[in-house]
């Protein structure tokens, strides 16, 4: 439907009458007649330096002011599209309690192929997507890792996390072959000592992990040591650091992350879209809103992976609004 | 030493955060100020009068009684630039064929609250200027928010909605309430005759208040400074880029008009 002059005129009654009412960081409602008038109230928040919050059924949300920049918040590194995860494959050889993908030997590889991952590669770059991170499942069981990591690695700087516990045999031929600059592998290791690693991952992989690491550094790749904690376990920075120098890692290499209640974790941080800042992720079977929730059918952004750069936009400008009206409460809800 | 208190009406929420702003800018200035609000400006004027604040934030039509109130004695300490430029427009529906305001003869013409400088009184007196009498027209009035004078813009809204239902032929309107209109695109209404221009709010004050402070108050206020996102964010809301001196002369149409149209001093 065209709306007609008087039509939009009524409208443009409606919003000057709700939003001069209005305080500056404050919203109004504005009921609209017509879905269309959408556009009319977005052209004339746009043009009067006012902002649309939201859009509902039967009016539209509107900000008096211009809203600050809701991602100025962030580094440009943490801005949603600057970091691209990919889950390689989905099954593992391991089938840690807290994975929160649900991985196993048995788990479905779910695989990207090499030219999946090639033209999500192209299309992210050109969207402005300046890291690549590799995961799964264990990547290692990818067959054509290989390929997948000098895609990677020619387009941006990439980290891959593995449990490193593989690099036997022709595996370990795969990873001789990687290219050492512009990647790092992030090896997963809990603790500095077998206990609490071995409780959630199964005995005898703490010592694997630790081998694996070793045998990295010595070809001469950068590692980066990755903890995950359920609620409660410590940190054990100074030994962990003190394990670090045994191995020939830099402590500022370690990475500390929570346990997320996603896949077979029964506990840990709840993860939701609103409450998570988005990191796009890649799976055969769409776009999620972030690598620790890519099997949760909430998280999943969209079943269509490609045009990529859509799909990216859609997270973020879902992010920002969920910012904006972050920003929004804060203003008009303070308590002293 | 005492900060300088201003009365302001509070005809929008938007008073306190704009009053609170240009109080913070004036903290550790050498004259400080505070402020107090009114729900009107007759209570504002009486208060003024009375000693009870040192400078009222005054509509035009304020601003001219509280002249009259004092035998002229009132002093005009800045306005807004914005303050300086206002202007009424007369619109109609598209295609209406009117060119001036003597075309208007015969037509129903809806104006706004009779206490609004921009959307009566000045209206009126443009439209007797033009040789138009009120036997000549149909007038259909908003006297909506009275008190305000004018300042929520709610009667010449009213005024527009009167032209869309048919109700009119004509309204007049405030030059910032047509362009905040037009902000939406192609409304189906266009203005047919604009007026000169007039002056609209000023700081008025007694001449009991001692000129020296009052020196201090002004210039620090004057410096307020559009490229300084903190004051700003002031100007924005207040609708000025920047404070400027009075220049009463612009006043001459409005004075006119309370006269010609017999508006009392006191209300
Ligand atoms: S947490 Fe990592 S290593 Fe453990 S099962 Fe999941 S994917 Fe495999």
């Amino acid at each position: 439907m065209i709306i007609s002059d008087s039509d939009r005129a009524r409208l443009a009654i409606r919003l000057v009458e709700a939003v001069n009412a209005a305080a500056t960081g404050t919203t109004v409602l504005v009921p609209l007649h017509h879905p269309d008038e959408v556009d009319v109230v977005d052209q004339w928040c746009k043009r009067t330096d006012n902002s649309v919050l939201a859009i509902h059924d039967e009016a539209v949300e509107v900000y008096r002011g211009r809203l600050s920049d809701p991602s100025s918040s962030l580094p440009a590194d943490r801005m949603p599209g600057s970091r691209l995860w990919m889950y390689t494959n989905f099954h593992c050889n391991l089938a840690c309690d807290y994975c929160c993908v649900s991985s196993s030997p048995q788990t479905d590889p779910r695989s990207l192929s090499v030219d999946t991952v090639h033209r999500a590669v192209k299309e992210g770059i050109a969207a402005g997507v300046k890291e690549l991170y590799l995961t799964g499942g264990e990547p290692f069981m990818h067959p054509d890792l290989a390929e997948i990591i000098v895609v990677c690695t020619a387009a941006a700087p990439t980290v891959m996390l593995t449990n490193g516990m593989l690099f036997r045999g022709s595996r370990l031929a795969v990873l001789d072959a990687m290219p050492r600059d512009n990647l790092v592998l992030q090896i997963s290791l809990d603790s500095p000592t077998p206990d609490l690693h071995d409780l959630h991952r199964g005995v005898g992989s703490w010592q694997r992990a630790v081998d694996g690491i070793t045998t990295a550094r010595s070809m001469g790749f950068n590692v980066r040591l990755a903890a995950t904690l359920a609620a409660g376990e410590p940190h054990q920075e100074a030994a962990l650091n003190a394990l670090c120098e045994q191995l020939d890692l830099r402590p500022e290499d370690t990475v500390v992350r929570r346990i997320a209640k996603q896949g077979v974790a029964t506990r840990g941080v709840v993860i939701s879209r609103g409450t998570v800042v988005p990191e796009v992720c890649l799976t055969s079977t769409g776009v999620y809103w972030h690598p620790v929730s890519a099997t949760d059918p909430d998280m999943r952004v969209t079943t269509d992976i490609f045009p990529l750069e859509k799909a990216i936009d859609a997270i973020r400008s879902e992010f920002l609004d969920y910012r904006r009206k972050g920003d929004m409460l804060a203003a008009a809800f303070p308590c002293a | 030493m005492q900060p300088v208190l201003v009365g302001a009406v509070a005809y929008t929420a938007n008073v306190v955060p704009i009053w609170e702003g240009i109080r913070d800018y004036f903290r550790g200035s050498e004259v400080e100020m505070d402020f107090v609000l009114f729900s009107n400006y007759e209570r504002q004027v009486e208060s003024l009068l009375a000693g009870h604040i040192d400078l009222a934030w005054n509509t035009n039509l304020a601003y001219v009684r509280t002249v009259g109130r004092t035998n002229g004695e009132c002093r005009v300490l800045a306005m807004r630039d914005s303050d300086l430029v206002f202007q009424t427009v007369f619109v109609a529906r598209n295609g209406s064929d009117y060119k001036n305001l003597t075309d208007l003869k015969g037509s129903r013409v809806a104006l706004g609250s009779r206490d609004s400088g921009q959307a009566r009184i000045l209206p009126q007196k443009f439209l007797a200027d033009a040789g138009l009498a009120d036997d000549d027209l149909q007038l259909v009035i908003f006297d909506s928010d009275v008190g305000k004078h004018g300042d929520t813009g709610r009667s010449e809204l009213d005024a527009l909605r009167a032209v869309l239902d048919d109700e009119a032929d004509v309204a007049a309107l405030g030059i910032t309430t047509w362009n905040q209109l037009t902000q939406a695109g192609e409304v189906g209404v266009e203005a047919v005759w604009t007026s000169p221009e007039y002056c609209h709010c000023n700081f008025t004050a007694l001449p009991t208040l001692d000129e020296a402070r009052a020196e201090r108050w002004v210039s620090h206020l004057l410096k307020m400074d559009w490229d300084n996102p903190e004051h700003r964010q002031i100007l924005e809301m207040e609708g000025l880029k920047k404070w400027v001196r009075p220049e009463l002369d612009v006043y001459a149409s409005l004075f006119e008009a309370v006269k010609e149209q017999q508006i009392p001093d006191t209300w």
